[in-house]
């Protein structure tokens, strides 16, 4: 066993005085590990989501209470949940899944105000908050607060009404939570309406937006967009009353709660982070033995290589799966 | 001065760069894996330039550089689409 320790992270003459795990063999290898470690994680996670998954856990009502928090905090009056709105953020959602697109407006042309007015909801002013791959409902929140763009939004006193939907799909064939978040003002019949409690769990919500989407092509990562234009325009539509399909809607997407017993980021981001970290070990060992011994041999820098990994591994823990755009 | 010293200088900006230009493109996955794989690529040229300036660049030395530029890579792609 310590000749084997020796071998692998020491240089020796057993391994020509270089750690046999800095060989050119070695690291092919670990270029290979890593590349079906990485299809591995997500054959595993298609064939058993509930073992190996993103772990998720965000609902309205811990949306609204977070939004409502960051307002009061400011002095500024809390926003009314609103069923209307959470319809057209459950379309907005929709449409992005069914046409495959990660932004404000759709290729389309259709705006955020399309979906609100669809919906039936009577605006004065109204606003738009995208989120996509956050875990938590707080980690939403603090991302939206501290993008000022975003924080605009939450903090924007002219606004009386929100609404909200949390949907789970295949966005470029990446697993997506997406929560859309809208905001308005200018009244509707159902601007009262207490909030949707209904925990409802992503399997439906995946099932349905997953079959539309496969017959579309693909889309991408797990992040957080808003929209900041609130649009001023008064529209002088009469009030529409939801139809039942849109309060269904506006409940299934109420909330995404996963709870895989292998969480799939924790995982990747334990063993890319230990294996860095013994690298760069194994370099640094590496480096002072040849250094010592005063052995002449050809190979790259070690402390090149050092410090090109700590650069990656520096690199690797700004990375967070939710992202703001 | 040193010609060790200034390439240890350049690899160093080379390397701020790549974290600071990766920090900026937070909210885009694909910016930061072309920002990851530049740096990369760029790494692996230094190491090229730098054992070419020394006299001691041989196949096995521009190899070694291309595998730990591939395994930055994958780590990335571990930690980015996983």
């Amino acid at each position: 066993m310590e000749h084997f320790l020796r071998h692998f992270f020491v240089p020796h003459r057993s391994n020509n005085h270089r750690a046999k795990a800095l060989h050119l063999d070695s690291m092919l290898c670990y270029v290979l590990l890593f590349a079906i470690f990485n299809f591995g994680v997500r054959i595993v996670h298609r064939e058993f989501p509930n073992v190996l998954g993103y772990a998720t856990d965000i609902r309205v009502d811990q949306l609204l209470s977070g939004t409502n928090a960051q307002r009061q905090s400011l002095g500024l009056s809390p926003l009314t949940y609103n069923v209307t709105l959470s319809q057209a953020a459950a379309l907005k959602a929709q449409d992005m899944f069914q046409n495959n697109y990660w932004a404000h407006n759709s290729p389309q042309g259709k705006t955020p105000w399309t979906f609100i007015q669809a919906a039936g909801y009577t605006y004065t002013v109204a606003g738009e908050n995208l989120a996509k791959n956050f875990s938590t409902s707080q980690g939403v929140i603090d991302a939206w607060m501290a993008s000022p763009t975003h924080r605009d939004n939450i903090v924007k006193p002219s606004y009386q009404d929100i609404g909200f939907a949390i949907v789970n799909g295949v966005l470029n064939g990446e697993e997506t939570t997406l929560v859309v978040q809208m905001f308005g003002a200018g009244g509707s019949k159902l601007a009262d309406e207490k909030p949707v409690q209904t925990v409802v769990t992503e399997k439906a919500a995946v099932v349905e937006v997953n079959q539309e989407q496969s017959q579309l092509g693909e889309q991408t990562s797990k992040d957080v967009e808003e929209q900041v234009v609130p649009p001023t325009e008064i529209v002088p539509v009469a009030q529409a009353e939801p139809t039942p399909i849109l309060n269904v809607l506006s409940t299934m997407f109420s909330s995404v709660i996963q709870t895989p017993k292998i969480n799939i980021p924790t995982v990747t981001r334990d063993v890319a982070f230990l294996f860095m970290g013994l690298l760069i070990g194994i370099l640094v060992i590496d480096g002072i033995v040849v250094s010592r011994k005063k052995i002449v041999r050809v190979t790259g820098h070690n402390l090149g290589h050092i410090l090109f990994f700590t650069a990656f591994f520096i690199a690797l823990t700004i990375v967070r799966r939710g992202v703001l755009l | 001065m040193k010609l060790s010293h200034v390439n240890y200088i350049v690899l160093l900006i080379i390397l701020v760069t790549g974290i600071w230009t990766f920090w900026g493109a937070q909210n885009d996955k694909t910016m930061q894996l072309y920002i990851g794989v530049a740096t990369a690529i760029t790494y692996v040229i230094w190491g090229m330039l730098y054992h070419s300036l020394e006299g001691d660049l041989h196949p096995k030395v521009v190899i070694e550089y291309c595998l730990v530029g591939m395994i930055a890579i994958v780590l990335l792609l571990t930690i980015l689409w996983t």
